[in-house]
């Protein structure tokens, strides 16, 4: 057993709300299930001595914090800090059809909401996502009315600013044929540990446009996830963005519940120094009809290490599946390290699949060829290799977004150690 | 412009260069021949600066700086270009592109503002002209799918473009026709004038006839072992490398 674990354990104990019922079942399996062992399948390459020994502190109020800005992005902010909520949510002005409350400040009726969806769509699979379910007391419950389309991006933002540890939670309802934009940013520096879990149920033809950043860097450890269930016909179009740090895991469900539904989702990573980024994503098509496209980017530098893990899993009834999986990986340096693991699951026969994953590294004679016409080491690295991540950054359909984020990572990029 | 003094130079653990001396000065053309593996290409390379080319021993200053304290990129901002032997392709990034980020940093360097985009193009269109190439290679990815004979054009381009002060050009004719090899030639020619110079490393006098040398050099085992006008270029065709003595007969054959 973990000494940080049997602390969490203890605190949870203490927690009683309304989702009593369903916190109880993820302590049970906490308890049952104890610290991963060393060749835990799910942490095989993802090492969690960092927290195993844990001691955490409380946080303090007090800190100041700033909400980075995106420039020419209208967003409504609902700003959590070291994982507690510190916008007034009653203070918003919300389109009509937005619902939003603090899942500790819940009406009667939007507690019934509430657990109706918790843990619906996320699946109990580690222990940080049960430390969540079972101590997580501040969170968000987003609903948005059927047939209502917001254009505003709601933007759940996540600082962790001091040696805490902290949970939180958002769950997001979307009615049917309604049309909602949400973007997790999450960020961090100092030494921290976050877990921050999101789950979003797509209704009947409703289209979410979804973004995670996970700008977690240095010691701030962070463990989340994004998981969407799609019912019939709706739509997800999802890009996260990733940096890495001593310990940062996304976990990503994408959940065909309904027939016809389209999820896209890419994702970027760009490592560097001696950071960790981890990435399990599983598509799951239990329905027929259902179309999945993913593309997972990353590259790598000096001693850095990504973990990605994708799996679709396309079950007996789900004829007429359309699901692709690529992954992408770019090393930087002789010590960077990718552990990448495509895996497909098919139970149906009449389905189209194709995954692939591939490790690249840099075209010394490309190189050598810009730099003989004058071209900077730099500006030549990003000329030649910055171009398969841009790719995905072009495809984001939010402008300010994609203006935003272009330069942040090819900076990021170019000042990458290459050896 | 260039001066080469006693170098010695080695690919892995494998000395090629070994005691190279020339001196080129501002508008000549000076033409290197020599058998197979005599280190023609080397040359080429050691001083462009690729990785793996090592310097055992000597000096060579560039318009009286010191080559081998610049970086690659510094040496061509600095006007040094070697026309590749085999230019490499690169998928994804268009000649335009590429040669826009080539012609800005080197003007960056030279302390010009860079060039507008319109400019820019019209440059590159005219360039693109001399040497023959349709319009839509420079929307091509650089040299990606180009004939052999295309890739030495886009070579010469480049060097139009950028506009050097010494133009090392290796094997720019081997496997073109005579038309491309014309092409190329008059690209060369264009360019001629008392400020810049060329080193034209060939197997062929065919070349030296529509680019005319100052001077011809014949390079054996790592060093020039003789020197001469247009003619000595003629006897090799003739004669082969016999006449240099003993050893190089069975190299030349």
């Amino acid at each position: 057993m973990s000494q940080w674990l049997n602390k969490v354990i203890s605190d949870a104990r203490g927690v009683d709300d309304f989702l009593a019922p369903m916190r109880q079942q993820s302590l049970n399996k906490l308890e049952t299930d104890g610290w991963p062992h060393a060749r835990s399948e799910e942490w095989r390459f993802t090492p969690l001595s960092s927290l195993k020994e844990r001691v955490s502190n409380e946080s303090s109020l007090d800190t100041s914090y700033n909400v980075p800005q995106i420039d020419g992005l209208e967003s409504i902010d609902i700003v959590f800090v070291d994982g507690v909520l510190r916008t007034d949510i009653s203070k918003l002005s919300l389109p009509h059809g937005l619902n939003l409350c603090a899942i500790n400040n819940a009406s009667t009726d939007m507690q019934d909401e509430i657990s109706r969806l918790f843990g619906q769509v996320k699946p109990s699979r580690h222990v940080f996502g049960l430390v969540n379910d079972a101590l997580c007391e501040q969170g968000v419950y987003i609903s948005l009315d059927d047939n209502c389309e917001v254009d505003t991006p709601l933007r759940i933002i996540n600082i962790a600013a001091q040696d805490c540890d902290a949970h939180t939670r958002a769950l997001v309802n979307l009615g049917e044929n309604s049309q909602l934009k949400v973007i997790e940013h999450g960020f961090g520096s100092q030494a921290s540990f976050t877990t921050a879990f999101a789950e979003y149920m797509i209704g009947k033809e409703a289209k979410l446009e979804h973004y995670r950043f996970a700008f977690f860097t240095g010691a701030a450890k962070q463990v989340g996830g994004s998981h969407f269930s799609l019912q019939e016909r709706a739509n997800l179009n999802s890009t996260f963005v990733s940096y890495g740090s001593e310990l940062s895991r996304v976990d990503v469900d994408i959940i065909h519940a309904g027939q016809h539904a389209n999820a896209k989702m890419n994702a970027i990573y760009l490592l560097a120094e001696g950071e960790l980024f981890d990435m399990h994503s599983t598509i799951e098509h239990a329905v027929p009809n259902g179309t999945t496209q993913e593309n997972a980017r990353g590259i790598i530098g000096d001693k850095a290490r990504a973990v990605f893990s994708g799996r679709i899993h396309i079950h007996r009834d789900a004829q007429k599946t359309l699901a692709e999986l690529n992954n992408r990986n770019l090393l930087l340096s002789r010590r960077a390290m990718i552990n990448t693991k495509p895996e497909l699951e098919i139970y149906a026969d009449d389905v189209q699949c194709a995954h692939g994953a591939t490790v690249a590294e840099i075209e010394e004679k490309a190189l050598y060829y810009l730099m003989s016409r004058s071209i900077p080491r730099s500006k030549a690295l990003v000329m030649l290799n910055f171009g398969f991540v841009q790719e995905l950054v072009n495809a984001i359909s939010n402008e300010p977004i994609k203006q935003w984020l272009l330069p942040m990572l090819s900076e990021r990029f170019a000042n990458m150690e290459v050896k | 412009m260039l001066n080469i003094k006693n170098l010695h130079a080695r690919v892995e653990d494998k000395t090629i260069i070994q005691g190279l001396n020339l001196e080129v000065n501002p508008g000549e053309v000076h033409a290197i021949m020599g058998p197979n593996g005599a280190g023609k290409s080397t040359l080429g390379y050691v001083l462009s600066g690729r990785e793996g080319y090592e310097v055992e021993q000597g000096e060579v200053s560039l318009n009286g700086n010191d080559l081998f304290e610049m970086e690659i990129e510094e040496r061509a901002s600095n006007g040094l270009f070697l026309a590749f032997q085999y230019p490499v392709e690169i998928p994804g990034v268009s000649n335009m592109e590429f040669m826009k980020e080539s012609v800005n940093a080197t003007r960056e360097h030279r302390g010009e503002e860079p060039l507008s985009a319109t400019e820019f193009l019209k440059q590159a269109k005219e360039a693109c002209k001399q040497v023959q190439l349709p319009l839509d290679f420079l929307k091509r990815g650089v040299n990606e799918g180009f004939s052999g004979g295309e890739k030495k054009r886009n070579e010469i381009m480049q060097m139009i473009l950028l506009k050097p002060s010494l133009c090392i050009l290796d094997e720019s004719d081997s496997g073109l026709d005579i038309d491309a090899l014309k092409v190329v030639a008059n690209g060369v020619n264009s360019q001629r004038d008392s400020a810049r110079s060329f080193i034209v490393i060939t197997h062929y006098q065919r070349l030296l006839d529509f680019i005319k040398p100052d001077f011809v050099h014949i390079l054996a085992n790592g060093k020039i072992v003789k020197s001469g006008d247009a003619s000595l270029a003629l006897k090799v065709e003739n004669e082969g490398y016999a006449f240099l003595g003993k050893e190089f007969e069975e190299v030349s054959a």
